[in-house]
């Protein structure tokens, strides 16, 4: 086997081979891997993923996200955080208000994008996110955030594409089950500055707050909302939910049983509001049909993760033909647990 | 267990024995993990690990969320080897909750599985080098190689190590024709790479003197302290669970395991060398029978899922060793009563201070490297 030593020569002969072949290897990268990196950057895959952002289509306004907080739910560090946005008389707007993602805690997990049922938001993939704070500067809002639809065709073209094709058939089979529906409702109409419709002036009958009332302005919305909303019959105030939905544009279609049932009653559902606690809407529905019940029973923010609305989910369950129980999200175990004793209130469990 | 080993007869010189603390802060530790040595002149007559620096609360934040929201969290475990992190929780939970995987998604488990096998037995032997004065070489070569690997799983799974890349019932995505020609690719190139390695290595005289007849850990011990993987193999323990338990598909492909004789620290080095061989055999198999269809199964819900009471144990053979994890389920069923996660690299470490007693203090070192641990999966 040689001389002693033969081994130590036969490393240092592999060494040379490797740094010879280094320079006869520039093109392939078989043996040179060094980027010189601030200024040569090495080519991303598609899957590549840094941090999420959210996707809007056109305009900023027109943002995907319905602010349904299931990403919220679901992310396993709990690093995201948002409030729905609502409207100056409280009505929730399907949007969000706020929306904070604490890149000093997201671990680049990719759930929230796998459990959003909007496509709302996506993968990025800049990875350059250093900032001089450690604490405000690593939280990103909602204007950092949110990011064009042409911006994530170019960053993932095959992955945007399949959404968009996807999007784009939800869309058509909901304008051709919507045909009784008004299907001109302008898609990117941002909802937040539209003008209030119906001052609380307007109809007769309608109780207005006197303005010497001791409330404060948070509480005077809240008021105003839940009066137009139906806690008195008034012709038709309410904006009823249905009509939010459309402003918004791009949720997906209810299910077919939901749709005779979805036009709101003239004076809305008073207890479709999700900032009302759960015994807060029991009490609304005390003497109302079994579906009104079990309706006031979801989280109400027609996040449609079940499949279906809040209205139409609760139909079809009070029809018998969906029979999980679990499938409102938002609302979590206590809304499987009071839906459960509901049906069995009433017999039918 | 602090023993008086003198090997000075008594009556020549007084000596004392000295209590030498190495790490958490030390370049050969890897990591931040402590080795309470007593030494008397420059053997070792004592040695008790220290570890828990690096401590997450694994095992009970699994049991405060969703059974999905925890593969994320396996990656961190073992960070050189996400991916059979995630086929062992996913294993366990495949079994506790009865889903069946699709062909497809089992051959491309495998398939990164041992492409992970190759990129970590690679690195080890680069760092057990690296603790015996080889500077940078050998490693550097190794991580080349590890690169080539690490991008392919980037364009896989989005990201390089934390690859969180299976679900229940499969993959998350699936392996294109180009990814597959990719993998071919390294696939074809890496015995070239592994021969050349040998050439450094294997009859590197200093790499003899210093390995050989150093931290012996005899079959008997290893049997009862219960090591696994290639340390256990090295020692002559014929136990792999790929074998035993034919997890997966791993009973249709045709591999040997690769035992040592002597049981130290160059048979632990050697047997990882030949592992990476047989590991190259399995994946030319897979890549060859891939089949096409479902990458994952689609009756598996992401969101609600929800496993029915009962517990089960799923291990897989990780590059490190047996990797398991005891998933407790009860009613409800929306996130674990009981998670536990049996880590290879900190069983393994339990017979460090019988390796090491008699050496002396510089063979501590590469026989720690020797053992591959990884503190992220030692402390949890
Ligand atoms: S899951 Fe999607 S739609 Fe819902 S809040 Fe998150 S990003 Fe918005
Ligand atoms: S990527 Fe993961 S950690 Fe980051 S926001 Fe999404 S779910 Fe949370």
């Amino acid at each position: 086997m040689g001389f002693l030593g033969k081994g130590l020569f036969q490393g240092m002969a592999v060494t040379a081979r490797n740094f010879v072949g280094t320079y006869f290897d520039r093109g392939t990268r078989e043996k040179l891997v060094t980027y010189q990196y601030p200024e040569e950057k090495p080519p991303l895959p598609e899957n590549s993923r840094s941090f999420p952002f959210l996707v809007y289509d056109g305009t900023p306004d027109a943002m995907r996200c319905v602010a349904c907080k299931i990403c919220e739910t679901e992310c396993p560090p709990q690093c995201i955080y948002i409030v729905m946005d609502r409207d100056e008389k409280g009505k929730p707007q399907q949007r969000p208000k706020v929306f904070d993602i604490d890149i000093s805690v997201c671990m680049q997990c990719q759930i929230c994008v796998e459990v959003c049922p909007f496509e709302a938001i996506k993968m990025d993939n800049d990875y350059e996110k250093s900032q001089y704070g450690r604490f405000d500067d690593l939280i990103e809002h909602l204007p950092d955030l949110l990011k064009s639809n042409e911006y994530y065709n170019e960053i993932k073209p095959t992955e945007a594409k399949a959404v968009d094709a996807k999007l784009k058939a939800e869309a058509e089979k909901k304008a051709k089950k919507g045909t009784s529906k008004p299907a001109a409702a302008a898609p990117a109409k941002p909802a937040a500055p539209a003008p209030a419709p119906k001052p609380a002036t307007a109809p007769a009958g309608k109780i207005t707050i006197p303005e010497d009332a001791p409330f404060t302005a948070e509480q005077r919305a809240w008021l105003a909302g839940f009066l137009s909303a139906g806690g008195v019959a008034t012709s038709g105030t309410g904006v009823s939910p249905v009509a939010v939905a459309e402003t918004t544009g791009e949720t997906p279609v209810p299910l077919p049983e939901a749709t005779p049932a979805a036009e709101a009653p003239a004076g809305g559902w008073p207890w479709h509001d999700p900032g009302l606690g759960m015994s807060q809407r029991m009490d609304l529905v005390k003497a109302a049909p079994l579906a009104d019940k079990l309706m006031a029973a979801m989280a109400q923010t027609d996040c449609h993760a079940c499949g279906y609305d809040c209205r139409g989910y609760a139909d079809a369950i009070a029809a018998g033909s969906e029979t999980d129980l679990s499938l409102c999200l938002p609302g979590e175990a206590e809304t499987a647990k009071k839906l459960e004793e509901l049906m069995k209130e009433a017999g039918k469990l | 267990m602090i023993q008086q080993i003198s090997p000075i007869p008594t009556g020549m010189i007084e000596t004392q024995t000295i209590e030498v603390s190495i790490g958490p802060q030390h370049p050969s530790t890897h990591g931040v993990f402590r080795m309470d040595a007593v030494l008397d002149g420059e053997t070792v007559v004592g040695l008790k690990p220290v570890m828990g620096y690096l401590h997450r609360n694994h095992e009970q934040l699994a049991e405060r969320m969703t059974w999905l929201a925890s593969i994320p969290y396996t990656d961190r475990l073992d960070y050189f080897n996400s991916m059979t992190n995630n086929w062992a929780l996913c294993l366990s939970v495949e079994k506790l909750a009865g889903i069946k995987v699709p062909e497809r998604a089992e051959y491309i488990r495998v398939i990164v599985s041992e492409l992970t096998r190759i990129l970590n037995h690679s690195c080890v032997i680069g760092f057990m080098l690296q603790d015996l004065g080889a500077w940078g070489t050998p490693l550097l070569y190794a991580f080349r190689e590890r690169e080539k690997i690490l991008d392919l799983f980037e364009s896989l799974s989005g990201a390089r190590m934390m690859c969180n890349y299976m679900r229940f019932g499969g993959v998350r995505v699936d392996m294109t024709d180009a990814m597959v020609a990719q993998a071919k690719d390294i696939v074809a190139k890496f015995p070239r790479f592994l021969d050349e390695f040998e050439q450094l290595l294997s009859n590197n005289e200093v790499l003899l003197a210093r390995c050989q007849k150093v931290g012996i850990l005899p079959k008997e011990l290893a049997i009862n302290a219960s090591i696994s993987g290639p340390m256990a193999r090295a020692s002559g323990v014929d136990y792999d669970i790929r074998k035993v338990d034919k997890y997966g598909v791993y009973g249709r492909f045709d591999f040997r395991v690769p035992l040592g004789e002597v049981g130290d620290v160059y048979d632990r080095y050697y047997i990882r060398v030949l592992e990476m061989r047989e590991s190259i055999k399995i994946l030319n198999q897979a890549l060859r029978d891939l089949p096409a269809g479902a990458f994952v199964a689609p009756e598996v819900k992401l969101r609600n899922f929800k496993i029915p009471p009962g517990d089960g144990y799923g291990r897989v053979e990780a590059p490190k060793g047996e990797l398991g994890f005891y998933l407790v389920s009860d009613e409800g069923g929306k996130m674990p009563y009981r998670y536990h996660c049996r880590p290879p690299s900190f069983i393994n470490l339990t017979t460090l201070e019988d390796m090491c007693l008699g050496h002396k203090v510089a063979d501590v070192v590469i026989i720690l490297g020797s053992v591959d641990i990884v503190l992220g999966e030692v402390d949890r």
